[in-house]
């Protein structure tokens, strides 16, 4: 199990004064994956991260990364995991490139080997050697990730990475995680973004006021707890008549052209269509309705405020 | 930790003290530029006034050079290039990133102390360099310093630079703050190492200062401002190893134990 996961933590807590930032916090996130890391500004993420680098000490509970027990065996552990927390930041008196020296430099004589193809491969080779005083927002994000390159990292850890960056950024930035992920790399994605994470992420764990409130796949967090359909046929007040006398169908709401039908099982759809054309009613669309990431994130966070 | 590494990374460090222009310019002036003003000035006056106006060069000179390159205007860039060296990865944000590398925080403090140190050390050089050269230059019969005095003068000299530095560097690592430790230790400097000898009630203490202590081992004349006092060389040296040491630990304590 645990070579499979390269992050895991068990129970991790930090505690500022009497507030608990982060409440026992398990994740396991598997290697070779992009893993999203939602929720609201202020509900923990940035702070699990910083605990899982070393950069505040836990106050309770276990990580590991790569297998390897933080912060007992640390610098083994971050040897190949590359981090940008919050923004990326540098010394903006310095080129790009000799900022990647003085990060390589620390790393080790290994890592200055991989600066040229760290530049190239975020695109910047071509301004490598200007100040980063004279960089833009996007550019400081790519010498960011040009840094976690640095490390030949097995696990990149991106806090908020497309924050300050246009659409033509986030693509981009997308393109860059997915072309990771396909490396055999994980990437370890922390956003407020619902739709960067349900586009980019293959699976996610949602944080909110410091405790996992659900992680899973993808495709997982975004089915509804109950089934959806929506329909379109040529009378739909019949359609409505019929589908009331179902006891499978829950609900049917009149929606723009078509019906949508909420049912007890989603695999009651084929029942739903034969009935209808059974009745001679024509059925030009019958579909499952997906909830998105966002309205999935919402239905739990709010739920959660009201049970508070 | 290899051998390559720690030359690497005090490499990595000279190049961010190196690039801060502004601040090498200023210690380049407090030290190379000052130096130049004095024994320029002091020529001038020569040639156009000998009667009134002694020699340029000699020993003397070379004693006030090292008076004004230690604790006077030397000290000013000492404290410029160690504060730098001991704030720079913090005030930029970059010490996080350099903690997630995994490496040691201990390392990254150490290597900042030889890298403010070469810096501050080679513009010493350069400045008693030239004070050397200038005291013989411009000597013009006065006498001139022996080697074993100019020798000592070059050893006192850097060696109070380099304790400043320290300091500085010291300092800076435990405040993380620019600001807060250039005001610090330039009004110590400045201020309070030379009001401190004058408060006669503090009695022995005032060997605590590290004026007084560098004073003390000081070739040639005494420092102004000495007051008269006098620890032996044994006190001296045990001061300057803890102001020295005190300072160094707490910048290792803040980096190694703080949030980054």
């Amino acid at each position: 199990m645990a070579d499979h996961m390269i992050l895991e933590t068990h129970d991790l807590t930090k505690r500022f004064g009497d507030r608990v930032a982060v409440d026992r916090v398990s994740l396991a996130v598997p290697r070779g994956c992009a893993f999203g890391f939602l929720g609201h500004n202020g509900a923990g993420k940035t702070t699990t991260i910083r605990m899982l680098l070393g950069l505040t000490r836990a106050d309770g509970g276990t990580m590991t990364l790569r297998g390897l027990p933080v912060p007992a065996a640390r610098a083994q552990a971050l040897a190949r995991v590359g981090a940008i927390v919050e923004e990326p930041r540098f010394h903006t008196h310095l080129t790009g490139r000799e900022n990647l020296r003085t990060v390589a430099a620390v790393r080790g004589p290994e890592t200055f080997a991989r600066i040229g193809g760290a530049l190239a491969r975020v695109g910047l080779t071509d301004r490598a050697d200007e100040r980063v005083a004279r960089y833009s927002q996007g550019m400081r994000q790519r010498l960011g990730v040009a840094r976690c390159l640095l490390a030949d990292p097995e696990l990149l850890i991106l806090d908020e990475p497309t924050n300050g960056l246009d659409p033509a950024g986030i693509l981009e930035f997308r393109q860059m995680i997915r072309a990771l992920v396909a490396e055999g790399r994980t990437v370890f994605l922390s956003s407020h973004l619902l739709d960067e994470v349900e586009k980019a992420c293959d699976a996610a764990a949602i944080i909110d006021g410091g405790r996992i409130v659900r992680a899973g796949a993808i495709a997982e967090l975004t089915r509804s707890s109950h089934a959806e359909l929506v329909l379109a046929c040529d009378d739909p007040d019949r359609a409505i008549e019929l589908l009331a006398q179902m006891p499978e169908v829950l609900h049917v709401q009149c929606a723009p052209e078509v019906l949508r039908i909420r049912l007890t099982d989603a695999a009651l759809a084929s029942r739903i269509n034969r009935r209808l054309v059974l009745a001679d009613i024509a059925v030009s669309r019958l579909e499952p309705v997906h909830d998105t990431l966002e309205q999935r994130f919402l239905e739990i966070t709010s739920r959660l405020e009201a049970v508070a | 930790m290899t051998v390559v590494t720690v030359r690497q990374m005090v490499g990595a460090e000279l190049l961010k003290l190196r690039r801060r222009r502004g601040i090498i310019a200023l210690a380049a002036f407090f030290t190379v530029g000052i130096v130049l003003l004095y024994f320029g000035v002091r020529a001038i006056e020569h040639a156009s006034n000998p009667a009134a106006n002694g020699p340029a060069g000699g020993v003397r000179s070379l004693d006030h050079a090292t008076v004004v390159l230690s604790v006077f205007f030397g000290s000013l860039a000492a404290i410029l290039i160690g504060t730098e060296a001991g704030t720079s990865d913090l005030a930029s944000g970059v010490f996080g990133d350099l903690v997630v590398t995994g490496r040691s925080r201990l390392a990254l403090f150490a290597v900042r102390v030889p890298a403010a140190l070469i810096v501050t050390l080679a513009l010493a050089l350069a400045s008693l360099a030239l004070s050397v050269a200038a005291a013989y230059g411009f000597a013009d019969g006065m006498p001139t310093p022996s080697a074993s005095f100019v020798i000592n003068s070059v050893l006192w000299t850097c060696g109070a630079q380099a304790l400043i530095c320290v300091v500085a560097v010291g300092l800076g690592s435990f405040t993380g703050s620019r600001a807060i430790s250039l005001t610090a230790l330039i009004g110590w400097q400045v201020i309070a190492s030379r009001l401190l000898p004058q408060i006669s009630f503090l009695g022995h203490l005032r060997y605590a200062i590290p004026n007084i202590a560098l004073g003390a081992l000081k070739p040639g004349l005494t420092l102004p401002d000495a007051n008269g006092l006098a620890p032996g060389v044994g006190v001296a040296l045990a001061v300057i190893a803890v102001w020295a040491l005190a300072w160094l630990a707490a910048g290792g304590w803040r980096t190694v134990s703080s949030d980054a």
